[in-house]
């Protein structure tokens, strides 16, 4: 009989949620990430700016997850992680973690068709550089 | 011991800028960049914050309405000086789009404020801020609301000791608009645009405490940014060789005819119809340079870019003993030739330059430099002069039998020296003569003497003792029937 595999997570959430982690620790890590990415972006290229991205980001990942638009708002002058979180905690832990990564890299490919990868790299470092300051939080029903 | 203040200046890292600014950016000072949209003024912007900009020197890019910062970002990193690893270090981007929106010019100033004391910035940049004031909702005429937000930003900004830069759009410099006394500077972008050339243009309206180089100068942005083209007067004199000293030409008797070839330092107009040899000419002076282990640069304006159809000359190019400069961009001025042409000397140690031919060059520059060519010319002449190089200038002359001229533009006295060459018919041939006009503060040959081209190049002829009228084209016998011409060497 094989033995369970470990579940592995998708970037960016890997690393960051213990493998037994359920749809709610998977949604709070991913409005704490979009917290933070508007945290690092806004101040370069608006409120408004960051909401335009992730409104196009929520359409193009719908194409794989419908279910991202369940509860989406449409544009809004500032992201809204409480209503993506309200969203994913309806899902499984992995179609949740799909989604969200899928969004976060969809997200992703947006910014760096714009401005390059080394900006973007540049840009968002404070999210990417600090996993520790999102992970411990999540790890409260282990 | 003195008890003026000192003011620092800063160097731009915009080439040619901080000549025209008279010796670059005063630390401090308040500075409006404005223009047509269009005209460069975020390209100038970022590329002055990329040169200052360090960890010790941080500097705030502020953003308003108008190009969307991501736009900006897209755009400007195309440009070399653009460095990403600064962003977030000693460059930070601020978008203050949602409090411009908000309609409250309190509320964007003290959020400038804000970030400002947060990041203790040196340097500071407002784009755009004429945008922060049609933002404006308080009723109050844009004039009035401008001039107050630019002269409470002044204030704070100079408090701070932070070097800061508005960037504004539209304004009509004949409008006596009352924020250009409040800035300590104005540098003014503007496009100048003839049949189906654009000229960039740069003017230095005011800098406080600083002699400017009046006027307007060219400027180029290219993949490395912006580049200005400061006027050819403020190339540095260098020692010359002394006169004494002579450049030969490679062509032993013309060199006996100057009297020993051309004094070093010099500018000498080869003047003649087509065909009759200047390129050859020119040729021969770059020749013997390399013969003498010389080097030279060839400014070749000919129809055919890239292509250097004297085989002597491609064969010195080739060699890297001549440079070449054949650019034929559509907004050229006779600034960027220079520079062009400099930069090559300075490249190559180069002794000797060649501008083939004026005709050609007048044609190459954009149509706005061609009502000044005169005067331009002057500047290069000038300005080669001082840069201690020999020059060779060709010039097609038409010929005109009944007007002994040697160039169309009244170039001749620009000149230390001048050949006149041209036709003259005799005996049913076409044959060609040549004179040494003028060498300056020289004792030269005042003789007209035949001279053939064949593969060795130029072979200077007999003299034509027994004719006269040879400058009129058709010479006849003369009834003096002198033997010798006079003083021919």
């Amino acid at each position: 009989m094989e033995s369970p595999e470990v579940r592995r997570w998708p970037a960016p959430l890997a690393g960051r949620l213990p493998p037994e982690a359920g749809p709610e620790q998977v949604a709070a890590l991913v409005a704490t990430l979009w917290l933070q990415i508007d945290q690092a972006l806004h101040p370069i290229i608006g409120h408004r700016g960051v909401a335009a991205l992730y409104h196009r980001g929520v359409t193009l990942s719908a194409a794989d997850h419908p279910w991202l638009l369940v509860g989406h708002p449409g544009l809004l002058p500032v992201i809204d992680p409480a209503a993506l979180r309200a969203t994913l905690v309806q899902r499984t832990a992995d179609e949740a973690a799909a989604g969200g990564s899928a969004l976060f890299q969809t997200f992703l490919a947006l910014l760096t068709s714009l401005v390059g990868p080394s900006l973007t790299d540049r840009l968002l470092l404070p999210v990417w550089a600090h996993p520790s300051a999102v992970s411990p939080a999540q790890d409260s029903s282990s | 011991m003195t008890t003026k203040v000192s003011i620092n200046r800063l160097a731009t890292g915009v080439p040619g800028l901080d000549e025209v600014l008279g010796g670059g950016l005063p630390e401090f000072s308040f500075n409006l960049i404005a223009g047509q949209p269009g005209c460069g003024k975020t390209t100038l912007a970022h590329q002055i914050m990329f040169a200052l900009a360090t960890p010790e020197r941080p500097a705030i890019y502020f953003t308003v309405l108008g190009e969307p910062p991501l736009k900006m970002l897209r755009y400007q990193q195309q440009f070399d000086y653009f460095d990403a690893e600064a962003i977030n270090h000693s460059v930070r981007f601020i978008s203050l789009s949602e409090d411009a929106l908000a309609g409250d010019l309190e509320r964007v100033l003290q959020r400038i404020v804000a970030e400002v004391t947060e990041h203790n910035p040196a340097l500071v940049f407002v784009d755009s801020f004429r945008s922060v004031v049609f933002a404006s909702d308080t009723g109050a005429s844009p004039h009035n609301s401008l001039q107050m937000f630019v002269q409470q930003l002044g204030m704070l900004m100079t408090s701070w000791q932070a070097t800061t830069f508005l960037l504004g759009e539209y304004f009509n410099e004949t409008d006596a608009n009352p924020v250009f006394t409040v800035a300590d500077g104005l540098i003014w972008l503007r496009q100048s645009v003839q049949r189906n050339s654009m000229v960039r243009k740069v003017e230095i309206m005011k800098m406080r405490g600083q002699a400017t180089l009046p006027g307007l100068h060219t400027f180029r942005i290219s993949s490395a940014g912006i580049r200005v083209f400061a006027p050819t007067s403020t190339v540095p004199a260098t020692t010359s060789a002394a006169l004494a000293t002579r450049a030969l030409m490679g062509v032993p008797m013309l060199d006996d005819m100057l009297g020993g070839g051309l004094p070093r330092g010099y500018s000498l107009l080869v003047a003649g119809p087509s065909g009759s040899g200047k390129t050859i000419l020119a040729a021969s002076f770059l020749a013997e340079g390399a013969r003498n282990g010389e080097t030279g640069v060839i400014a070749a304006f000919e129809q055919h870019p890239n292509r250097v159809r004297n085989p002597v000359l491609a064969a010195l190019v080739a060699a890297g003993k001549v440079g070449l400069i054949d650019n034929h961009e559509p907004d050229l001025s006779i600034d960027e030739v220079v520079m062009l042409i400099l930069a090559e000397v300075q490249r190559l140690q180069a002794t000797r330059v060649v501008l083939d031919s004026l005709s050609g060059f007048e044609l190459a520059l954009a149509p706005t430099f061609r009502a000044d060519f005169r005067e331009s010319l002057l500047g290069l002449v000038s300005a080669l002069a001082r840069s201690g190089v020999t020059v060779l200038m060709t010039s097609e002359l038409e010929d005109r039998y009944t007007d002994l001229r040697f160039s169309p533009y009244g170039a001749a006295f620009l000149t230390d020296a001048i050949i006149v060459q041209r036709y003259i018919e005799l005996e049913s041939r076409l044959l060609r003569v040549m004179a040494v006009v003028k060498v300056r503060a020289s004792a030269h040959s005042d003789a007209l003497r035949l001279y053939s081209i064949n593969d060795n190049g130029i072979q200077i002829g007999a003299l034509l003792p027994n004719q006269e009228g040879l400058l009129g084209g058709r010479p006849t016998r003369s009834r003096r029937n002198d033997s010798n011409g006079d003083g021919a060497p």
